[in-house]
Formats: structure tokens, sequence, C-alpha cells
């Protein structure tokens, strides 16, 4: 069991290794899906033979899976696949275009196996001063994929992101300190001080003036990552400058790796503080994200920032879910997770072939998607329907889920207030994107997607809609054990 | 639990390792020429690594001995010294005169903060037992200083210095219980800041190349 949880973290470093001794970037590229395919394999055989067994340890607790990590290691790792083979597709058509010199090939995907190998091990760990140094190092690495194109905007916003993630993510380093400190009143064995299982079993022995501060530092400091207004400035640059299978790859793993580490957080302090403390928090951080992202989506312009947008407002919806909490909040945070990775990494990829064909990144000279390139233009449209939340997709039952949750552990001011703000953030997103669908398409035309762009696509709008009509029961029983877990 | 407590020897030199920090800390937010900015920071990492060995000397312990060295020959001398040789010889940077507020407003942010540290981490809030607990709101101040001057300096190397001292802070509250925090994890943390520094420096040659300045005033490309 111990290898499986190895070999899910090394699958995709398969293509850091072929990159790094020189393979082109198909032959890399197929060896970076090949390998998120054994990471994801490895996943699924985790969750079908553990999950009904206790935690899985190794390492004196540096090793540690349980439910939550699973669940959190099957989105990281389904999001890598589609990404990895997106990003065959991608970086081939741009290098024949002469925009990406095979150097610039190799370092993408140097870094991009080693971003997604260092997410997946922050998910198996159960040691908090663990979790932050690999959440810090998957920064660095997916730093790289930022700058890549070495553009004048490129740099800015790789430099952006890395002073910025990396300051917040010492914030969370200065809250992992003070948990510890709560805790300095345990004689604890050395192994276990910062091991959180340790620590959310005996939650009821921590100081809780210490823990208060604690869990603030880590929703301020991760939150940084997971792109929490007001931290979440260096956000949109960094999706709308990196190649779009790398920003994939932010919106639908960083983010949701960041969430994990304060779920950890949340957990042990809703054990000792209670509702009221944790719940203020993530509402009000929760319903400034939603209130920006949404403000933000009004403006028309370049169409990956306004999805990196609709990200922001996401989390702050999961934010919000994670505050109303129950059973059904948890519940609904966990499967918008999911919903919200598996769409945005659609669109993501979406983007990449809208911009190869185009030239720009800019939604207003983009018309005429549906009759220039059905396949991109249908996708677009589909997988925009889906991140906004209509039915019959994904996003609509879990964000349903999450009202619901609203109006049965709060007052209903805070859904009402919820379903508001996504019905504007639906006219504001999607007024953008029909208009990039519908009307006439440019006379001249510039590449065309690969064939192989259309897989990741299609794969994804289809699980989005399973997920819209019917929750496999395995997956059902994973979330609730989840939520067991943290509660 | 092994513990210092506050009136021993290397009690007494932690607290005062962990005022002089903070009193750099300030020398950095009041210091104009962008030399004596760097030399700070370096001092400061100077003074740490000194209280890290008063550590590892109550502590008996290896790994903390380890850290000292490390923060002595990379913070203390190996990062002054190459930011000075890129700022003054590379960039022929003199003075960083390019600050968003005035001197003596950011001191008396910085003055602020380090009362607010207090505010929120005085001594009787922590839980009881707990050893060196003055040295909490100290590294806590210095944290916030170093976020201050990462925000009131425009240059990029000023801000990515500014990151350091944050670094730092958590680092000398790190110390006073490090006996017992898990020494993979201090050394991860120490790995990620090198190659953290390694990767901005990247950064800020190509920014310098392309732009003929790395002032993070410069930077006006993406908004909104």
């Amino acid at each position: 069991m111990i290898l499986l949880m190895i070999l899910t973290v090394a699958g995709p470093l398969a293509g850091t290794v072929a990159a790094a001794c020189g393979a082109r970037a198909r032959p890399a590229g197929w060896m970076a899906s090949a390998g998120a395919l054994v990471s994801l394999t490895c996943a699924v055989w985790l969750l079908v033979t553990e999950l009904h067994r206790v935690p899985l340890r190794g390492w004196g607790g540096y090793l540690y899976l349980d439910s939550l990590s699973c669940f959190f290691l099957l989105t990281v790792a389904a999001v890598t696949l589609l990404a990895s083979v997106g990003s065959v597709a991608y970086l081939s058509a741009e290098q024949d275009a002469g925009r990406l010199s095979a150097f610039q090939v190799r370092i993408y995907y140097v870094f991009f196996g080693l971003f997604a190998a260092l997410m997946l091990a922050a998910l198996e760990t159960g040691n908090l001063g663990l979790l932050f140094v690999l959440i810090e190092a998957s920064t660095l690495a997916s730093a790289a994929l930022v700058g890549l194109e070495a553009r004048a905007s490129s740099l800015e916003a790789a430099w952006k992101y890395v002073i910025i993630s990396s300051f917040g993510v010492t914030i969370a380093l200065a809250g992992t300190l003070f948990l510890y400190y709560s805790a300095s009143g345990l004689h604890l064995a050395a192994d276990y001080r910062l091991a959180w299982p340790y620590l959310f079993s005996h939650a009821g022995a921590l100081a809780p003036q210490s823990l208060r501060l604690a869990f603030l530092l880590a929703v301020v400091g991760y939150g940084t990552k997971v792109g929490l207004a007001p931290m979440h400035t260096w956000l949109p640059d960094a999706h709308a400058e990196a190649p779009s299978p790398a920003s994939a790859m932010l919106s639908a793993a960083l983010l949701n790796t960041g969430m994990y580490a304060i779920i950890r957080f949340l957990a042990i302090a809703h054990a000792r503080l209670g509702d009221g403390f944790p719940r203020a928090v993530l509402l009000t951080f929760g319903f400034l994200s939603i209130v920006i992202g949404v403000l933000f989506m009004i403006r028309r312009g370049n169409f990956k920032r306004l999805f990196a947008y609709s990200s922001v407002e996401h989390m702050g919806i999961i934010a919000v879910a994670l505050g109303f909490g129950g059973l059904l909040g948890l519940y609904g945070a966990l499967l918008q997770t999911l919903n919200h990775a598996i769409a945005k990494a659609v669109l993501f990829l979406t983007s990449g072939d809208v911009s190869l064909r185009y030239r720009t990144r800019e939604a207003a000279e983009v018309t005429g998607l549906l009759a220039a390139v059905p396949v991109t233009g249908g996708a677009l449209l589909l997988g925009s329907f889906a991140v906004l939340g209509s039915p019959p997709f994904g996003v609509f039952l879990s964000e349903l889920t999450i009202v619901r949750a609203g109006f049965a552990t709060s007052s209903p001011v805070f859904p009402l207030l919820l379903l508001a703000l996504l019905a504007v953030a639906f006219v504001a997103f999607a007024r953008t994107t029909v208009a990039m669908v519908t009307g006439r398409p440019p006379d001249e035309s510039g590449l065309a997607a690969p064939r192989a762009a259309a897989v990741p696509l299609g794969v994804g709008l289809v699980a989005l809609l399973v997920l819209g009509l019917w929750i496999p029961a395995g997956l059902d029983t994973l979330i609730r054990h989840c939520v067991a877990v943290i509660s | 639990m092994q513990s210092l407590s506050a009136t021993s020897a290397a009690g007494v030199l932690l607290d005062l390792s962990g005022v002089v920090i903070l009193l750099l800390a300030f020398a950095c937010l009041g210091s104009k020429l962008f030399n004596r900015y760097v030399a700070y920071y370096g001092a400061q990492s100077v003074v740490l690594s000194f209280a890290a060995g008063v550590a590892a000397y109550a502590f008996h312990s290896i790994e903390l001995w380890i850290l000292a060295v490390a923060t002595l020959a990379i913070k203390g001398i190996g990062i002054p010294v190459s930011a000075r040789r890129l700022l003054m010889q590379r960039l022929d940077l003199k003075r960083d005169s390019a600050l968003s507020t005035g001197l003596s407003t950011s001191l008396i942010a910085g003055g602020a903060l380090t009362a607010f540290a207090y505010l929120v981490t005085r001594p009787q809030l922590l839980p009881h037992g707990l050893v060196a607990a003055a040295v909490v709101p100290l590294s806590t101040a210095v944290i916030l200083l170093g976020g201050l001057a990462m925000v009131v300096r425009r240059h990029t190397v000023a801000q990515l210095i500014g990151w350091l001292i944050v670094e730092n802070g958590v680092f000398l509250g790190a110390i006073t219980l490090v006996a017992t925090f898990p020494f993979i994890v201090e050394a991860g943390i120490f790995l990620d800041l090198v190659a953290g520094v390694l990767i901005m420096l990247v950064f800020v040659s190509g920014l310098t190349r392309r732009l003929a300045s790395a002032s993070a005033a410069e930077l006006r490309e993406l908004q909104g």
C-alpha cells in the first residue's frame, strides 16, 4: 500500500524525467500523460481498497492517507491527466508555430511533472510542517510555468505570483507555528507534534487563543494560494499568462490543494472552538471572494482572466460552503471542488485552442467560434454553462446542495445573497462567452487545434454531465467518509 | 519535554537575540541606501544563527547546529554578498529611493505593527509553560515588519529581501521550540527558501533585461 502511495506521487515525474533526458515535445507529452494515468489508476485503486478501513500511515506520520486525502488525490490526479493530454496537443502546436523553443518545451515538461508530483505529495502527508514545505515547493515549480513564455508580461505575472504566494504561504507557516504553540501544553512525542491525526484527536486540549490565531493565519496564508479575496491579486495574472494547460493545472489542482490545507486546519479549529469563529472567518473571506470575482467578471477583456475570476468566485463558494458546515455544507463543498476542477480544466484547455486559432486572448476579438471550430466552440459553450451551474451539469447539483446547507444552518440572508450573486455571475460570464461562440468567424484563419486536443474536452464534459445526473455510489460513500474524517 | 526557562542564561540570550533581530528589522525598514538595507538583513541573519546556536547548545541538538551553520553561511553571508554583487555591479544601482511612502511614515507604521503584534500574542494569551514566550511577539513583529518592507519598497530585489525578513521572523519563532520541531521540516523550509531565492533571481534578471529596470513600479502591464 505504501508502494501504491509512492507510485501515485511519482507518476507525473515520468514526464519530468523524459524531458530532462532530452525528449521532444510529443514523446515527453505522452510520457507525462502516461505518468498521470498511472497516478490516477493508483488513486482509484487506493480508493477502492482502502475506503472503509483505517487511515494508512507510514514513516512516523509523514505519510498519511485518509478518505479526505484520497478524494483530493482523485481530483488532482484526474486534472493532471486532462491537462497532460491537453499539453501534448497545445505545446507541440505552439512549437511548430515557432512561438516556443525546444528548450522552453523541455522546461515546461520538467516543471509540469514536478508541480503535479509536489501537489500529490502534499495531499499524502499528515505532517502539517511538511504540508507547508510541499505547498511552497509546488508554488516555485509552477512559477516557472507561469513565466515560461518569457515576455515582459509573463515575467511580471510570474514575479507577482511567486512573491505574493511565497509571502502568503509563509504566513501559513506562522499559523502552523501557532498551532504548534497551542499544543505545547500536551506532552507529545516529538514525531507527533505536527501530525494532523494526533492534533485532531487531542483538539480538546489545545490552547484556544493560540489556536484561534493559528486558524486565522492559516486561512489567510493558504487562502493566498486558494485565491480568496483580498489575497487573490496574483491569480488572474498568473492564469492569463501561463500556457493554457498550465492554467488548467493552477486553477483546478493548485487552488484545491490550498483548500485542502485549509480544511485540515478547519477540522482542528472546529473541534476545539466550535461553530462560531471558523464560520465567521470562512463566510467573510468566502463572500468577499464571490463579490470580487463577480464584479471583475462583468468587465469584458481577456477571456483567460474571465475564467480566472470565475475561479476566485468558485473558491469563495467553496469557502462559504465550508463555513455553513454540517453534513450538507461539507458534502456540497467537496462535490463543488470536484465539479469545479473538471469544468475549469475543460474551459482553460478550450482557451488554449481558441488562442491558437485566433492568436489573441481578447474576448472582443473572438467571434464565430461555433462556425469556425465547432468542437472547441461547443466545448466552450457547454463548459461555460457547466461552470455557471446550469442543469444538467454537476455544478448545479453541488451549488444546490450548498444553498440548502445555508438554509439549514444559518440565517436565510446568506443563501439568498449567494443565489443573487450566482445570478449576476451567470449573466456576466455568459455575456462574454456566448458572444465569442456566436457570430461570423473572421476570414483569416490561424492554427487549427490538433485533433488530440478534443479528447480531454469530451472526457471532461461527459464526466460533468454524469455527475449532474447521478452521483456514483462509490463517490457518495467517499464524500461521506471525508465528512466523517473532519467532523 | 526539553525546555528552557526564561531565567536561564540560554533563555536570556534568546530573548536578547530576539530584540536585536527586531531592531535590525527596523533598521532595514529605515535605511534608504540599498547597500545598508542588504547589510542589515545580513546582520539580522547572523544574529539569528547565533540564536540557533544558543538553542542548539541548550538542547544538545546536532540538527540545530547544522541549521545554525547553514543560516550563517547562506542567509548571513551568501545571500547578502550575492545580492550586493547583483545590485551594485550588474544592475549598477547605488541607492533605492523608490519607496511608496515616506521613510518616517513607514517607520511609524512599523511601530504600530509592533504594538499590534504584542497585542495579539502577548505572553498571557499563550499557553502556560511555553518557554521563552517573549520571543513569540518579537517574531510576530519581525514577520509584520518584513511584510511592511515588501509593501513600501518598490524594487523587486528589495521585495525579495522583505520576504527573507519575514522568513527570519518565522525561523526565530520556530527556534524557541525547535528542539522538538522535526528536522526534516526545518530542512525542507530551508531548501524551499534557497530554491525560492534562486527562481526569484531568475525572474529579476529576466525583468531587468526586458524593462531596463526591475522596479516593481514599472510593472504596470497587468491590471484589473
